[in-house]
């Protein structure tokens, strides 16, 4: 378990890794960043002073490795636009980030795990078809769509709840109703699945035969059997709401990782997006990897493999 | 759950997705769609009512025939420049199924190359082929996306490269687990006996036995790339006016999503019955193709 | 415990601890204005705040020397109460007495000093390089007079005071630049109270000097907000969780005009909208752009009219000149080329291209121009291929000499003359595509001297010969549109700087 463990620590350190030098590439070919520091109407001369003081002029791998360094010590580097550290930047927004994720994904399992199991507790029924439906609706809604709608409807129409901001639980309610209907698709068909599985496995008619009732079964044993992959899911679907949640953030105007990074990409503010999708990665790295470590706690038979 | 998890790629990746229990009713209806929508975009330039270029900066934002103030001389009304909405969705359609297939292609190319190395030769080569799996699924593709748009600008065959780019680990990995349950197989054991090449062996000999399940994969994916191809639109990313595809057309009418709502909904509507069918005609195939498959 | 479940617990516990209020309502009740932007204030100190919101706030929270009446144009005093210049590179001012920092430390020539140096140091990479970078040094007479000597002569020199504010020296050399960016200090109407989330919280500054250009507000709280997205903007001004917005494009202008609970006004700005076309062939030296009736026929072939009715809006109207019409300098009574279809395609037939060419067009500002510039150059068969991308891309790309044809905007950084945007585009600059001898003279003479007439004369040379070459296609002014709450009075500025130290509760 340890050796597995720290196998997996290992390969997630490389991935990092690679990512960190893949979007440094990238964002060093997006655009001339001295040009943007500069300013509108700036001279050229002033542009290629500031090319020399971020040394800018060096080559690429000597940047990288430069930066590598400071990384590692704790420094990602300012940001041009705000001219604050940008380790301290991301860990102001993060928390908004992370509290919306982590409402969408609570709301979205709420619903999609019963709907889930309903549907296959009953292929082929309104229930099932229902919940496919829905599952359709989706992945084909655009999300700003869906999100002007709410707005609409429960910030103007009925004036339930704020719109902008996300000072409150109550201000990331709408966004993260939106999230959620995003990721309810994967785990309605995961949970349905799962139900399906375990309502023609051998357990099941063995656990009737010894009299359980119905719902003992579900809970017990249906959900217990789902919750692997739903584990699973869940956490890759938080994944992408960290990275996912740009458009939502920049709608409802939250302040958080997806909207920094817009930002600092429209700036070209190049240290900030960097360490953006840096963090964005990283977490998402950490969350599967927990997801693993916990689904291989619940399901021996993954450890034998 | 049913998938047997092999090499270092924790559980978590390799869920497939179940089954729909759609049966012959849903092929049929998923095979009905895309013919109808494939026919309508190859018939466009007899169809269409005007050309999809033609803006009337006087006729802007008229309203679709069934609401008011439409007439029938617009059927769908017009958009922000006042160009022919029908005749632009027509038009559209050409350009959002050239994407999902073009995409698709590419991104097959790249995960089935990939999935068969890693598959056939094991050890070293897939373990590099699964490192680059678990660096794919750790970006975040939208952030990558829209760094992307500052980077490159927009030009369709990038977009598709980039849409391919982040779509072929499915491929991946059917090829590359299915691959190793056919390395040690007879005929090919036999085949490396006559002195064939592996490479003849990966494309002449295993291949063509998983040409079936690769073609469901193909036909998710699609939706999933003309979703992706809408994202990026969104995003500026893509498709380059005055051409439109169904995406680019929802993402420009953003700024008219509250009071000329129509412009969102009649492409949306139009996408989301575009992907139900090929939804339909992927786990139809599934279903009769491979209906006991694990996978 | 699994990880969706230990999220499950952890937000409901969340959700009962944090259910606070809403924070701040907006209105008269509160005596707090709540104003919306689409982009965030990135620094609190103005000297590290670039762009509009920069600019924004130095009027805000701190003073310059010189304040511009934005509607007259006129000079009045601020921070200084006269001034004179000594010669030709020289600027002396009088001083106010008696006013204090947000911090209560008194500001004397000492800050004024200190402020104008730190602007004209490139090694603090200010907001704006220009602004400052004229500046030599500053003498200071006594602790109430200074003289501010520039390298060379600068024409602009009073435009330039007039954008740089005065800061305390003791107060942010003592706790340093980063945290003066999170607790400024200034001598302005309002003072920063707080900042979280997306919100700036300024309070009135009850001990604000009388005298000067600008007054004591009449509203007890300011907020800036930052919503990046015009709709969610649209959707608080209906439903009242915001008081004021503004750049709101003129469709939504158009139907919140009819709304009961705000006002919509439109009113001019600096901005102009234009195409810069590469007629020296920088990009591509068999370009058909080098030709001059291809830019003519270029300019004719668009409807600026139709454009600035339509797709603009308000008080947009096409422009005659490579200039903004209210800035000193800006001769109109140039070649024009109105919208003829026929002339157009008769002149790409002359031209030797009656069957049109594929070119690249660049655009990053709206993207609706950009398709209707587009579909009009389809019309004469310039087939353009977009490249959509953010500002420093574009620029970067032209600079690179990749650009044929740019559609760009300029707003002249509010400067009043015309040597605030020709020389930025024409005489050599990075920028200039034209490379013209006549033009080149023209600015370039007329930045180095001070005499105004003679200035005028010079711009009048240059901008005729832009206007008979067509190096530009001028298009037309970008006014802006300004939302309001009914309840609500905030007076709307002719340069894109709001005054909100003058709202007020109707």
């Amino acid at each position: 378990m340890a050796y597995y463990i720290a196998r997996r620590l290992g390969l997630a350190i490389m991935v990092m890794l690679t990512i960190s030098f893949m979007s440094f590439v990238m964002l060093k070919m997006s655009g001339d960043l001295a040009i943007s520091l500069a300013g509108e109407g700036s001279g050229a001369d002033y542009v290629e002073f500031l090319r020399k003081t971020y040394g800018w002029d060096k080559p690429l791998p000597v940047q990288y490795w430069n930066w590598l360094i400071k990384a590692l010590q704790g420094d990602v580097g300012t940001s041009f636009y705000y001219g604050s550290p940008v380790l301290s930047l991301i860990a102001e927004r993060l928390p908004a980030t992370l509290s919306l994720g982590a409402m969408a994904i609570t709301m979205a399992l709420a619903v999609a795990i019963p709907l889930g199991m309903a549907g296959g507790r009953a292929p082929g029924s309104i229930i099932d078809r229902i919940a496919l439906f829905i599952a359709l609706l989706g992945v084909s809604t655009p999300i700003f769509w869906l999100s002007f709608l709410l707005i609409l409807v429960l910030g103007i129409q009925f004036a339930v709840l704020p719109i902008s901001g996300g000072g409150s639980v109550r201000h990331l309610a709408m966004p993260a109703m939106a999230l959620a209907f995003y990721s309810m698709p994967a785990i309605i068909r995961i949970s349905r699945a799962g139900m399906i599985e375990v309502m023609r496995s051998e357990y099941i008619r063995t656990a009737r035969a010894k009299g359980l009732r119905p719902w003992q079964i579900y809970l017990q044993h249906a959900l217990r059997n789902t919750l692997v992959p739903v584990v699973a899911v869940a956490s890759v679907q938080f994944g992408f709401l960290l990275g996912g949640s740009v458009v939502v953030e920049n709608i409802f105007a939250i302040h958080g990782i997806g909207y920094l990074t817009w930002e600092a990409i429209n700036q070209n503010d190049y240290p900030v997006v960097q360490a953006a999708l840096l963090a964005v990665s990283a977490a998402y790295v950490v969350l599967t990897l927990l997801a693993d470590i916990v689904n291989m706690m619940i399901d021996p038979r993954i450890r034998l493999e | 759950m049913n998938s047997r998890i092999t090499g270092s790629v924790p559980a978590a990746r390799l869920w497939k997705g179940p089954r729909i229990p759609v049966g012959r009713w849903g092929l049929a209806t998923g095979v009905f769609i895309i013919g109808f929508i494939t026919l309508v975009a190859i018939l466009a330039p007899w169809i269409a009512p005007y050309s999809p270029y033609e803006q009337s900066l006087a006729n802007r934002l008229v309203q679709p025939v069934f609401m008011e103030g439409g007439t029938w001389g617009h059927i769908l009304g017009t958009d922000h420049l006042g160009r022919d909405y029908l005749s632009r969705l027509i038009y559209g359609a050409r350009l959002s199924l050239l994407v999902g297939f073009g995409t698709i292609v590419l991104s097959a190319v790249m995960g089935i190359g990939l999935g068969l190395l890693g598959g056939y030769f094991g050890g070293r080569v897939d373990m590099a082929v699964m490192f680059l799996l678990t660096v794919r699924l750790s970006l975040p593709i939208m952030l990558v996306a829209i760094s992307l748009v500052g980077l490159l600008g927009n030009s369709l065959p990038l977009m598709m490269l980039i849409l391919a780019c982040f779509l072929w680990d499915q491929f991946l990995v059917v090829t590359r687990s299915l691959t190793m349950r056919l390395r040690n197989a007879e005929f090919v054991l036999a085949a490396r006996a006559a002195g064939l090449s592996n490479v003849r062996i990966m494309i002449g000999e295993v291949l063509p036995n998983l040409v079936s399940p690769l073609i469901v994969v193909g036909t998710l994916e699609m939706a999933h790339a003309i979703l992706l191809e809408a994202a990026l639109s969104f995003l500026g990313l893509g498709i380059r006016p005055p051409d439109s595809s169904w995406g680019l057309m929802i993402a420009e009418a953003k700024d008219f999503v509250f009071f000329e709502s129509w412009l969102v909904n009649i492409p949306g509507l139009a996408m989301l019955v575009l992907v139900a069918g090929i939804t339909f005609l992927g786990e139809g195939l599934r279903a009769w193709l491979a209906p006991d498959s694990s996978q | 415990m699994t990880t969706s479940l230990r999220k499950n617990v952890l937000s409901l516990l969340a959700a009962t601890i944090a259910f606070l209020p809403v924070h701040a309502f907006a209105g008269k009740d509160n005596d707090t204005l709540v104003a919306a932007f689409q982009a965030k204030l990135p620094s609190l100190d103005r000297y590290h705040s670039p762009g509009r919101e920069g600019f924004l706030l130095g009027l805000l929270a701190y003073d310059a020397l010189v304040y511009r009446d934005p509607n007259t144009f006129e000079l009045k005093p601020l921070l200084a109460t006269a001034w004179r210049q000594v010669d030709d590179k020289t600027w002396e001012f009088d001083l106010r007495q008696g006013v204090k920092f947000h911090n209560g430390d008194q500001m004397t020539a000492e800050d004024v000093a200190y402020s104008l140096m730190y602007a004209a140091d490139p090694e603090n990479k200010v907001f704006n390089r220009m602004t400052g970078g004229w500046i030599e040094r500053v003498d200071i007479l006594d602790p109430y007079k200074i003289r501010v000597v520039g390298r060379d002569v600068a024409p602009l020199a009073l435009e330039y005071i007039i954008q740089l504010p005065v800061v305390p020296k003791k107060y942010r050399e003592s706790v340093g630049i980063q945290a003066f960016s999170e607790k400024p200090v200034g001598t302005g109407p309002f003072m920063v109270a707080e900042r979280s989330g997306n919100d700036v919280v300024f309070k009135r500054n009850e001990d604000y000097f009388e005298g000067g250009g600008k007054s004591k507000p009449a509203i007890g709280t300011f907020i800036y907000r930052a919503i990046p997205d015009v709709n969610t903007q649209v959707a608080e001004l209906i439903s009242g969780g915001i008081d004021w917005a503004y750049y709101i494009p003129s469709d939504q202008a158009e139907k919140l005009k009819r709304m009961p609970m705000v006002d919509v006004i439109n009113a001019e700005t600096f901005r102009i909208g234009f195409l810069t076309l590469d007629a020296a062939g920088l990009s591509d030296p068999a370009s058909p752009l080098k030709d001059e009736r291809v830019r003519k026929a270029i300019a004719y072939s668009m409807d600026r009219e139709a454009m600035a009715k339509t797709l603009v809006g308000g008080a947009s109207k096409p422009i005659p000149s490579a200039c903004t019409p209210s800035q000193f300098g800006c001769f109109a009574d140039v070649t024009q080329y109105p919208y003829d279809l026929e002339k157009a395609k008769a002149l790409m037939a002359e031209a030797g291209y009656a069957n049109g060419f594929d070119i690249d067009i660049y655009g990053y500002r709206s993207r609706p121009v950009a398709e209707a510039i587009i579909g009009y150059l389809n019309a004469i068969g310039v087939r353009a291929n977009l490249h959509w991308l953010q500002y420093s891309a574009v620029i970067q790309a032209r600079r690179d000499h990749k650009t044929p044809i740019v559609i760009d905007d300029f707003g002249s950084a509010g400067v009043n003359d015309v040597g605030a945007i020709l020389p930025f585009f024409f005489a050599e600059s990075p920028d200039d595509q034209s490379r013209d001898p006549v033009v080149t003279q023209a600015v370039k003479e007329a930045g180095t001297i001070a005499d105004q007439d003679k200035r005028k004369v010079l711009y009048e040379t240059a901008l005729k010969q832009i206007a008979d070459k067509a190096y530009w296609a001028p298009l037309f002014s970008m006014p802006v549109n300004y939302v309001m709450s009914k309840g609500v009075d905030v007076p709307v500025p002719a340069d894109e700087n709001v005054e909100f130290w003058r709202a007020s509760w109707k």
